[in-house]
């Protein structure tokens, strides 16, 4: 069955003055994915977001939430959206408790359960003041004021930054039980590796463009592994592997892998390798990868 | 929404209203004693020699300073315009623009609040807190002046009423000129200099004729205490004008603030 989409952005585009934020950006995020939104800093990431939480003005295109356009007083709208921007600041003089108090008065609903399992999940402490928490219990105060109203949509700017890796993991759980239950999350980051942990889809955004839209698996197949390789025998490599180089320098190549690791593995048994490198692609050579494809 | 800016809110008010409080206070404790010496028959006989504009614009013609309630006619309640004033610009300088400079607007922005609504409350509480100090400070000040001499009593609730006019004019009109623009900093400056303007054009109006046109442009004529002072009435008018004034502004705060970019 063709799944619905939840968030549709139609040309987004958005000027600070002269200066271009966002281009003609064009977005479908479907019931149940978590879409992975990726680019280097300053890419239009966080302006596409405020454009969608109508925080700034778009100076062309819409979003359709659930297939209605959203504007800026739509509070049943609202209410179906979840967000944690990138940098959170919440009231100072509040205790978390307080925060979370208010946080549940503005929904109509109860959410004290779900708020309850969150700040157990998470080991948060309610008594602690806001500005007495670290980024850290910062972020993970804001992970539970964006969830705990059980939103159809999540909206995450940058949410693992300031995370240990132990709360990271739990973090990446929370968000695939949400999937489960058909929640949508548009995940902004610029790391990678996040975007391969737990997204369906990834788009990459640079210099305000949206230039690519793919699939995890996709970007996996398409042989974004990179080989660095130091011998003696490196052109004896090169020569019987028929391998594509990217960079030489001495003994050492780097070059994409276009077969299996296994095969690859099996084929250099021969050879006398000193050093093997398989590397998860950077985001440069992903943003490389495309634009040598774009061009 | 509302509690909450009732509770942040709350300690600059009380801080206001003590520094009012504690000026009245001196007055109170002074004037009993200024009042059995002599100092006050040289004091009237030294304000005979000040020119007649200056004594009408601190309404010295109109009022004796011999009498704490004389006190409060010509000075003190110029001390009330100005404070509640400065009180009042300061809120609506900074209330709706805190959210914007603490970076809080972001999460405000994302719950289930129409901007119409976040706007409304602050207005609310603002309103309240002004009327609240006028309201203890009149109190105050009758109790005060109960104490020390006989005075009129219908007068004085009136007067007191005043600057409530002039307050929620210019609180309307700093919370406007804050949707213009993203630094608290600039919206505080421009209300002092809305405030400060305002009285020096409401004194230099009432020293000539050929000056009066500038209380025209004195958000300090809504409080018209001169005219309360002679007619012991309200003009009506200032209570029409205010309300107009005070609607106005709220409405293009509200249409500005729905479209102004948050971030």
């Amino acid at each position: 069955m063709k799944k619905n989409s939840i968030i549709e952005i139609k040309n987004l585009t958005k000027y600070y003055g002269k200066i271009k934020g966002v281009k003609n950006l064009n977005l479908e995020l479907k019931e149940g994915e978590i879409f992975g939104f990726i680019g280097p800093n300053g890419a239009g990431k966080s302006t596409t977001i405020r454009s969608i939480m109508n925080l700034i003005n778009k100076t062309e295109g819409c979003v359709l939430i659930d297939g209605m356009e959203f504007n800026k007083d739509d509070v049943s709208v609202k209410e179906k959206i979840g967000y944690l921007p990138s940098e959170i600041n919440l009231y100072d003089d509040f205790t978390v408790k307080e925060m979370l108090d208010y946080h549940e008065s503005f929904y109509k609903k109860d959410i004290h359960k779900k708020r309850t399992e969150l700040v157990e999940k998470l080991n948060l402490d309610e008594k602690k003041k806001i500005e007495d928490l670290s980024l850290g219990n910062l972020k993970k105060l804001g992970i539970v004021l964006a969830l705990m109203h059980q939103p159809k949509i999540l909206i995450l700017d940058e949410p693992t930054s300031g995370l240990d890796p132990i709360m990271q993991n739990i973090f990446y759980d929370i968000l695939k039980e949400e999937k489960k239950k058909g929640t949508t999350i548009l995940y902004s980051t610029h790391i990678l590796s996040e975007i391969s942990k737990i997204c369906d889809r990834v788009g990459i955004i640079k210099d305000g463009n949206l230039i690519k839209i793919e699939k995890i698996d996709e970007i996996i197949k398409n042989n974004l592994v990179f080989v660095t390789i130091t011998s003696n025998e490196v052109n004896k490599i090169i020569d019987d592997l028929k391998i594509e180089i990217i960079s030489k320098e001495n003994n050492t190549i780097k070059f994409k892998n276009k077969s299996s690791h296994c095969e690859l593995i099996k084929q250099l048994a021969s050879y006398e390798i000193e050093k093997i490198l398989i590397e998860e692609p950077t985001l440069e050579d992903i943003f490389l990868h495309y634009y040598e494809g774009e061009e | 929404m509302f509690k909450r800016e009732m509770k942040i809110n709350f300690k600059s008010f009380l801080i206001w209203t003590l520094i009012l409080i504690i000026l009245f206070l001196v007055v109170f404790l002074m004037y009993p004693s200024i009042m059995n010496s002599e100092n006050i028959q040289m004091m009237n006989e030294m304000l005979k020699v000040f020119p007649e504009e200056m004594l009408k614009a601190f309404n010295m013609d109109i009022s004796n300073i011999d009498t704490a309630f004389g006190w409060l006619k010509t000075e003190g309640f110029v001390f009330v315009l100005l404070i509640t004033g400065i009180y009042s610009g300061i809120l609506g300088s900074n209330i709706l623009l805190k959210e914007e400079n603490d970076k809080t607007i972001e999460y405000l922005n994302s719950l289930p609040v129409t901007r119409k609504n976040i706007v409304i409350s602050k207005i609310l509480s603002s309103v309240i807190y002004i009327m609240l100090m006028i309201l203890i400070l009149g109190l105050f000040n009758f109790i005060g002046l109960s104490i020390i001499e006989d005075f009129d009593k219908k007068l004085f609730v009136l007067l007191s009423i005043t600057p409530l006019f002039s307050s929620l004019v210019i609180f309307a009109l700093c919370l406007l000129i804050s949707t213009f623009t993203h630094k608290t900093r600039k919206t505080l400056g421009i209300s002092l200099v809305i405030v400060f303007v305002s009285y020096f054009l409401q004194i230099i109006s009432e020293m000539s004729e050929t000056t009066e046109f500038l209380k025209y442009i004195s958000i300090f004529t809504l409080a018209d205490i001169r005219n309360v002072i002679t007619d012991i009435t309200i003009n009506p008018i200032m209570i029409l004008l205010t309300i107009i004034l005070f609607v106005l502004f709220t409405i293009m705060t509200i249409i500005h603030y729905n479209e102004k970019e948050l971030i």
